[in-house]
């Protein structure tokens, strides 16, 4: 083919185009580390890279949700850790007054110590954290949960509770409203309550009772009445007998599903109710714990009222007791899915930055040995561009 | 002998015009479009004595311009195809550096956003946090403004260099209609080889602006013809092409061929160079990027919106607009008789497609036609405020004293993107609680649990009024002790003014449960968690895309377009260069040759000149042989 100096020259100043371009897009891939420098350069790549990029900053997020939710459970959990330890330092306190041993004098101290925990225990449920919200009052976080009025405890929450995102589709709740942990405590064995009237004038001690055949208990409300010294006999609602017999002592007394025994000496007239346990809260257990055991003993009446009293608040702090350990079960069962949750997020993390990092990252060794490749191109079309340029007949005229 | 002189003399004219031509080749070396030219030697017959004939000398033909008719229309074509690309991957590759960079795109400040929506929604009552989420807020608006708005200048660029293209098109056909009546003068079968040259030349350049087709003519000139055979350049006659607003939007240039007495537009017959290339890129890339750019503004706007309103702030008061976003916009052409007025909603994010409309009035009714693909939309309703026209997401209410064949056009996500805000600049207005809550009265006696309130109908007048559940036995209730006794089934769904509640469990007679307005909830979240949720939630097209995917495939659609682009017009480089370097190779002159024909024709110059030395001496020896 005939060469033309012109066409010779455009071609040897493009090819040297050529190739300086080629050794600015290599350098700039050295500089930036990228392998993609625009999206055009790979847009499947690119794309694809911006969903990862994407993907990961929202798994950080749930990260951060994470720490939070983790923050706040572990504080509400150190909040039960103590409200345990109260609650079972005012149930050793009721065990040692229920002694009979104790005076009115060494039983009154008992109380002022278990009015002192009562405090201690508002003081708790109306714990605040770092930024002065409340942790016990659902999502009211700026009312304090719990007020007192003489003996009524009144919870100003609700019952609602936050819920923080901590995965894809993974939520987990942050903390637990004041209302399920210090006011839905059922009274009794947790189904039904058996209470003796005020009015008793025997020596009667009620147990806790339970259920023998649950598809049997309706849940009414029924009255035990000593009809006379040694007989009984249980009404229901509605007045109808459903069991009546000779009363011995600590017999078990079986009707309607539920079973309970009755232990000394009821006289004629008293009478103990057994109803549906309903709830009540742990501040009104120990204020009426700590009530019961201000009263001075007179006589055996007064004392089964007391021992009545005491064994009833026992059974509520128990129930108290068992409600916080299940929600501190709760709580440990939520932590332990924000730590799996954590880790799963953190391996897909580590994997889309593997990916990622193979999409867009340069291979250095591949580049810097192009970089050199193409360096020498460029240099020898240089060189052979000025021997060419030089060769010319004229020069021989 | 003086037939001796005479050939001499025809030899040293014929080398002397030669040297002349050669010293022409070699100051053209470098000339664009110059076609080297060539001097055809024959010789001259001669008188002739009886049967043998002796030649007259010599003499030039003829010049021949070294020039192949189908290389150069190759390279015309190239040419042609080259800026066509030129053009496209200039601004294309712009545009996908500026939608999909993580500097100046999109993607990073979504992200934050949602983050900053989600960082809110895990601690709603800190007001420092729910500021900075208003921060992120306005920084996606700004995002979105500042994207459409550099569309939006990248459009006015396609604007400003189809004028430019224009008048250089209308430069360049006149000079060769000036050229062409050059070459007629020359009279027929004339060869005015460097006119001739500058006429390809010429030509060459338009390609780069338009694609031509040419014909020679018999006098010697040129027609040169555009788009579907409007006819540029006649003769010496050249027809001109101007710039016209576009019928619906003024701003938007359009090129029309400025014939006698009438205009008529040309840009959809146009292809090809520099114009082709910009127009293509408008309507290809710019466009449907404006479009997708405000689909993705409106969908987040809308829906964010929506939510945000069934939320309640920190005051108590369900949230407003989070959001301000324009509705499409409607342009009237101006070729309109009358006076048709059209007012456009986006009403359906799953059907809504962000493209632009035709709505035509034909004197009786309204037609809808998508503008891109040229679809007739079937429109349901009757256009009025109570029953507007509803297609693809959208209603239309018309009104004004519309004329037959008028039209409007409606751009539903083109620059919607440019007006988005944020409305709300108090942290303390940002709808994080759920509107209503409920609760179990702590004197119940059954063991039934209450769930948290879902807000089905938002927009329920008594959403935020306080209802109780209060049960008549274990299996029937009553809602605020009216009469009517429902029965309860244990997990049934219970709709009360727009929230939907379910009770699990057995409950007693007497238990109540109650919903109420979710007031002083300063913890509250669940309007967050679901305001945050929008961002993988799909919401256009029928629920199968989210805000996130939406821009998602406008970076991977321009990406991938600006890549068929890029390899297009690296492989039309290619072909450019190889059609330029076979006219470069016909054509051009090659110094070493020219030197070459120099010594050649020099030398040949000398041998005549010798001959008239010899004939001299023939001369002075039959002077001397007779002088005696």
């Amino acid at each position: 083919m005939r060469v033309s100096t012109r066409g010779a020259y455009l071609n040897s100043l493009l090819a040297m185009q050529k190739l300086q371009q080629a050794l600015d897009y290599t350098q700039r891939q050295i500089s930036s580390g990228r392998r993609i420098l625009t999206p055009s350069d790979d847009p499947i790549a690119a794309s694809r890279s911006i969903q990862m990029v994407e993907t990961i900053s929202r798994l950080e997020q749930f990260d951060r949700n994470s720490t939070l939710a983790l923050n706040r459970l572990s504080q509400e959990e150190s909040a039960l850790n103590s409200v345990n330890n109260v609650v079972q330092r005012v149930r050793e306190l009721g065990l040692q007054a229920n002694n009979a041993t104790q005076s009115d004098e060494s039983r009154g101290l008992i109380a002022v110590e278990m009015r002192e925990l009562l405090d201690e225990l508002v003081q708790l449920a109306n714990q605040q954290d770092g930024n002065g919200r409340y942790i016990f009052s659902g999502n009211l976080d700026q009312t304090r949960p719990v007020s007192r009025s003489g003996s009524t405890f009144t919870y100003h929450g609700d019952q609602s509770q936050r819920i923080i995102q901590i995965g894809e589709g993974r939520q987990v709740a942050d903390g637990h409203p004041g209302s399920r942990v210090f006011f839905e405590i059922r009274n009794g064995n947790g189904i039904f309550q058996i209470s003796p009237a005020a009015s008793n004038l025997g020596t009667g001690l009620s147990g806790e009772g339970s259920v023998v055949d649950p598809t049997a208990y309706d849940r009414d409300t029924y009255t035990f009445t000593m009809l006379t010294d040694t007989t009984y006999q249980v009404v229901d609602s509605s007045g109808g007998v459903v069991d009546s017999g000779t009363y011995e002592t600590g017999d078990t007394i079986t009707f309607s599903g539920i079973e309970f025994s009755i232990t000394g000496q009821p006289v004629s007239g008293d009478e103990f109710t057994v109803a549906p346990s309903q709830n009540q809260d742990i501040f009104s257990i120990v204020d009426q714990l700590s009530t019961a055991l201000e009263q001075s003993i007179t006589d055996d009446a007064s004392r089964a009222a007391l021992n009545n009293a005491v064994n009833s608040g026992l059974l509520g702090l128990d129930q108290a007791l068992g409600k916080v350990l299940d929600i501190r079960t709760e709580i440990g069962s939520r932590l332990a899915a924000i730590d799996n949750q954590v880790n799963l997020n953190a391996n897909t993390i580590l994997g889309l930055q593997t990916a990622l990092s193979d999409l867009q990252d340069l291979d250095y060794a591949e580049a810097v040995s192009r970089l050199s490749a193409e360096a020498a191109t460029l240099e020898a079309a240089q060189a052979s561009f000025v021997r060419t340029q030089q060769l010319s007949l004229f020069n021989y005229f | 002998m003086p037939d001796l002189l005479g050939t001499s003399l025809t030899g040293m004219l014929a080398f002397q015009r030669a040297l002349q031509l050669t010293s022409h080749n070699i100051a053209n070396a470098n000339t664009p479009g110059y076609s080297r030219q060539v001097a055809e030697f024959t010789s001259r017959i001669g008188g002739g004595s009886g049967q043998n004939y002796v030649g007259g000398g010599t003499q030039i033909a003829s010049i021949k311009r070294m020039y192949d008719s189908l290389l150069v229309n190759q390279l015309q074509t190239a040419q042609t195809g080259l800026a066509r690309f030129g053009a496209l991957n200039s601004l294309s590759s712009r545009m996908d550096t500026l939608l999909a960079d993580a500097d100046t795109g999109l993607s990073a400040s979504m992200q934050n956003f949602f983050n900053a929506v989600q960082d809110v929604a895990n601690d709603p009552s800190n007001t420092t946090i729910r500021q900075a989420m208003l921060g992120e807020a306005d920084g996606i608006a700004a995002r979105f403004r500042t994207l459409d708005q550099q569309l939006n200048t990248q459009e006015k660029e396609v604007s400003d260099r189809l004028r430019l293209a224009v008048d250089d098109i209308n430069r360049i056909s006149g000079q060769i209609a000036e050229v062409n009546d050059l070459i007629a003068r020359e009279g027929v079968g004339a060869q005015p080889n460097d006119l001739l040259d500058r006429r390809d030349q010429l030509v060459l350049e338009l390609s780069g602006l338009i694609a031509v087709s040419t014909a020679e003519q018999d006098d010697g000139t040129l027609s040169v013809f555009i788009g579907s055979g409007r006819s540029l350049v006649i003769g010496i006659d050249a027809q001109r092409l101007g710039i016209r607003g576009d019928e619906f939007d003024p701003t938007r240039a359009t090129i029309v061929y400025e014939g006698a007495g009438a205009t008529a537009p040309l840009d959809a017959s146009l292809s090809g160079g520099v114009v082709g290339g910009l127009l293509e890129f408008r309507t290809r890339m710019l466009d449907p990027a404006r479009q997708t750019l405000g689909q993705t503004a409106a969908a987040l706007a809308l829906q964010f919106n929506t939510q945000h309103q069934s939320g309640l702030d920190l005051r108590g008061n369900l949230g407003g607009d989070f959001f301000g976003i324009d509705p499409p916009q409607i342009l009237y052409s101006s070729g309109n008789t009358g006076s048709p007025s059209a007012v456009a909603q986006v009403a359906d994010l799953g059907a809504y497609t962000g493209a632009n409309y035709v709505l035509e009035f034909d004197g009786a009714g309204y037609t809808l036609t998508r503008e891109d693909s040229g679809e007739v939309i079937p429109m349901t309703g009757t256009g009025t405020a109570g029953d507007p026209f509803v297609a693809d997401g959208i209603t239309i209410e018309v009104g004004g004293s519309p004329a037959a064949g008028d039209r409007m056009l409606i751009r539903t996500g083109h620059g919607a993107a440019a007006s988005m805000q944020t409305l709300i600049d108090d942290p303390r207005s940002v709808a994080l609680a759920s509107p209503t809550r409920s609760s179990a009265s702590l004197g119940n006696i059954g063991d039934a649990t209450i769930s948290t309130p879902i807000t089905v109908d938002a927009d329920d007048p008594g959403l935020l009024t306080s209802a109780v559940i209060e049960f008549t036995s274990a299996t029937t209730y009553t809602i605020n002790g009216g009469a009517t006794v429902y029965t309860y089934t244990d997990g049934d769904p219970i709709l009360i003014n727009g929230n939907e509640v379910t009770i699990n469990g057995s409950p007693t007679a007497g238990d109540q449960f109650t919903i109420e307005a979710n007031l002083g909830a300063s913890g509250d979240n669940g309007n967050g968690l679901l305001l945050a949720n929008l961002q993988s939630l799909g919401l256009l097209e029928n629920g199968a895309i989210s805000i996130n995917e939406s821009y998602g495939q406008l970076i991977a659609g321009v990406g991938a377009t600006a890549y068929q682009i890029q390899e297009g017009f690296e492989a039309q480089d290619v072909v450019f260069r190889n059609a330029e370097d076979a006219v470069l190779s016909k054509s051009a002159v090659n110094l070493d040759e020219e030197a070459a024909n120099l010594v050649r024709f020099q030398q040949a110059y000398q041998a005549s000149a010798q001959v008239v030395n010899v004939t001299k001496q023939l001369f002075d020896s039959l002077l001397a042989a007779t002088s005696r």
